[in-house]
C-alpha cells in the first residue's frame, strides 16, 4: 500500500514537474492572470489523479492533458464569471527588459492577444506556444485538420490587425508627446 | 504562376511550422516577397517568439505536494480548502452554488455525510418495519480507502503508460522500471512493454522492458509476444537476450520457432549458434 502510495505520487511529481510550465503559460497567455493561471495548474493535477482511468492507452498523453486543462478553464468559468481575468494592466507578463523596443512589443503582442475573441486566442496560444502538432490540435477541438488551419490563419489575420492598430495608436501617442497620455483603455473581451 | 492571398492562406499555416517543402513552399516565399499583407502575418506571428516563457512561482510545487499529500490521505477535501484559502487571498469570494454542494458530496468527508444521512434512514426504516438493523461503522471507509488505492494504482499505470510514450530514452527507461514495482502486470502496462519491446528506437529500453517481462511468464500473452519480438527483432543483443529469456522460462513450444528463427539468411553468425544452442536446450 505504502509502495503504491509512494510511487503514484513520485511519478505524478514527474509528470508535474514536465507539464506545469507549459500548463501554465497556456493558462497564463488565455487569462492574462498568474494567480489564477497557478490554481488551474493544480486543479489539472488533481483531475489526473481523479480521472485516470479515463486515460485511454495509446492515445497521445499530451492530448489528454490538455483536455484536461481545457475543461478544469471552461469549468473555472462555469463558476466564477470573467471580470478580473481580462484587463491586461492586472497582470502584465512582460517585464521591462534592457530593449525597450522589444519589451514594447512583446507588451503590446500580449495585449492584442487578450484582445482577441477567446477561440481565436486559444487556437493561437496552443499552435504557436504549446508545441502541438495542428493534427493533436484537430483531435482536442474536435474538428478537422483542414478547419484548424482555416482558424489558425484567420486568428493570425485578426492577431495581426489588433496588434497593428495598438501600434498605430502607441505611436500617435506618443508623437503627440502627451507623457501622461493612457496608452491603450483596457477592452474587455466576451467569450 | 501567382496565387491569391486566399490560396496562400491555405497554405501559410503549414509553412510557419516549417512542414511545406518543394514547389508549395517557393510558392509562398514568392507570394509573400510581393505581397506586403501576407508578409506582415508571417512576420506577426514570428513576432509571438517575444512573448517569455514564464515560471510557475516555487510555491507551485509545494502547493501540488500538499495536495497530493492531502488527496493521499485521504483528506483531498483539505487539500482543496487549502487551495481556496490560498486563491482568497487574490481574488472575492465566490458565490456558493449548488454545483459545489455536490463537488462536496462527493469529497470524502461528503461521502461520509451521505453515508451516515443513508445509515439513519436506514435505521428509521428497519425500526419502522420492526427489523433489526445492524452495521459496521467502518464499512464505509474501508471502502474508500479501497477505492482510493484502485484510484491511485491506476494513476501509476497511467503514469507508466505516458512515460513508455515519451521521446527520451531516459525517461522511457524510468517508465519500464516504474512498471515493475507492480507485483501484477496490469494487461495494459504489458500490452504497452511488449509494444516498447519490439518497437522501441533504443536497445537499452527494449531490453529494459524484456527484463521487467521476465518475471511475468505465466502469462500467454507475454511469452508469445517476446517469441513474436525474436521474429521482428535486428539488433543482434536484444536476439540473444530474448533468445535465453525463452531458455531460462523453459518455453518447450519455443523450440520449433527457434528452429526456424536459426535458419534465417542474414543471422549473426553469433546470434545462429546462441539459436542452435537454445534448440538442443530446449527439446
Amino acid at each position: 500500500m505504502l509502495q503504491v502510495r509512494d510511487g503514484a505520487g513520485e511519478t505524478l511529481g514527474v509528470l508535474f514537474d514536465r507539464y506545469q510550465t507549459p500548463l501554465y503559460n497556456f493558462y497564463a497567455k488565455l487569462t492574462g492572470d498568474r494567480t489564477l493561471s497557478e490554481d488551474l495548474v493544480q486543479e489539472v493535477f488533481l483531475r489526473i489523479l481523479k480521472y485516470s482511468r479515463s486515460y485511454q492507452p495509446g492515445t497521445p498523453f499530451r492530448a489528454w492533458i490538455y483536455q484536461i486543462a481545457r475543461n478544469a478553464r471552461v469549468d473555472h468559468y462555469r463558476k466564477t464569471p470573467k471580470h478580473i481575468s481580462f484587463e491586461p494592466e492586472m497582470a502584465p507578463p512582460v517585464k521591462p527588459k534592457d530593449e525597450a523596443q522589444e519589451s514594447q512589443e512583446a507588451e503590446m503582442l500580449h495585449r492584442a492577444l487578450l484582445q482577441m475573441p477567446e477561440e481565436k486566442r486559444e487556437i493561437l496560444i496552443l499552435s504557436r506556444f504549446q508545441e502541438l502538432k495542428y493534427e493533436e490540435i484537430a483531435r482536442l477541438l474536435g474538428c478537422e485538420l483542414g478547419t484548424v488551419k482555416t482558424r489558425i490563419h484567420r486568428a493570425i489575420q485578426e492577431l495581426r490587425h489588433v496588434f497593428r492598430q495598438l501600434e498605430s495608436g502607441a505611436t500617435a501617442a506618443g508623437s503627440a508627446g502627451a507623457a501622461s497620455a493612457p496608452a491603450i483603455p483596457p477592452r474587455r473581451v466576451g467569450s | 504562376m501567382n496565387m491569391s492571398c486566399e490560396q496562400i492562406g491555405e497554405l501559410l499555416p503549414d509553412y510557419l511550422q516549417g512542414s511545406l517543402s518543394g514547389a508549395k513552399k517557393s510558392m509562398v516565399e514568392a507570394h509573400l516577397a510581393e505581397c506586403a499583407d501576407c508578409k506582415d502575418e508571417v512576420a506577426v506571428w514570428q513576432k509571438l517568439a517575444l512573448l517569455p516563457v514564464e515560471q510557475p512561482s516555487a510555491e507551485s510545487r509545494l502547493r501540488f505536494e500538499a495536495m497530493l499529500h492531502a488527496y493521499q490521505e485521504g483528506r483531498s477535501d483539505r487539500g482543496k480548502a487549502h487551495f481556496e484559502r490560498e486563491r482568497s487571498v487574490h481574488e472575492p469570494a465566490r458565490p456558493g452554488s449548488t454545483w459545489s454542494l455536490w463537488q462536496w458530496l462527493r469529497t470524502p468527508v461528503g461521502a461520509v455525510a451521505w453515508s451516515a444521512a443513508l445509515l439513519l434512514i436506514g435505521l428509521f426504516a428497519g425500526n419502522f418495519y420492526g427489523a433489526r438493523t445492524t452495521h459496521e461503522p467502518t464499512a464505509s471507509n474501508q471502502d474508500q480507502i479501497a477505492q482510493m488505492e484502485l484510484e491511485l494504482r491506476n494513476t501509476r499505470q497511467l503514469v507508466v503508460l505516458s512515460m513508455l510514450q515519451q521521446q527520451s530514452a531516459s525517461e522511457r527507461l524510468q517508465g519500464v522500471s516504474y512498471s515493475q514495482r507492480e507485483q501484477q502486470l496490469d494487461p495494459q502496462v504489458t500490452t504497452a512493454l511488449l509494444h516498447t519491446l519490439r518497437y522501441d528506437g533504443s536497445v537499452d529500453v527494449r531490453l529494459a522492458a524484456l527484463g521487467a517481462l521476465s518475471n511475468h511468464s505465466a502469462q500467454p500473452q507475454v511469452r508469445r509476444g517476446v517469441l513474436d519480438a525474436l521474429q521482428e527483432q535486428q539488433s543482434p543483443l536484444v536476439q540473444v537476450a530474448l533468445i535465453d529469456q525463452l531458455v531460462e522460462w523453459r518455453d518447450r513450444e519455443a523450440a520449433q520457432q527457434l528452429k526456424n528463427f536459426e535458419q534465417k539468411p542474414d543471422l549473426n553468425p553469433a546470434v545462429k549458434q546462441r539459436a542452435a544452442w537454445a534448440v538442443s536446450k530446449l527439446n
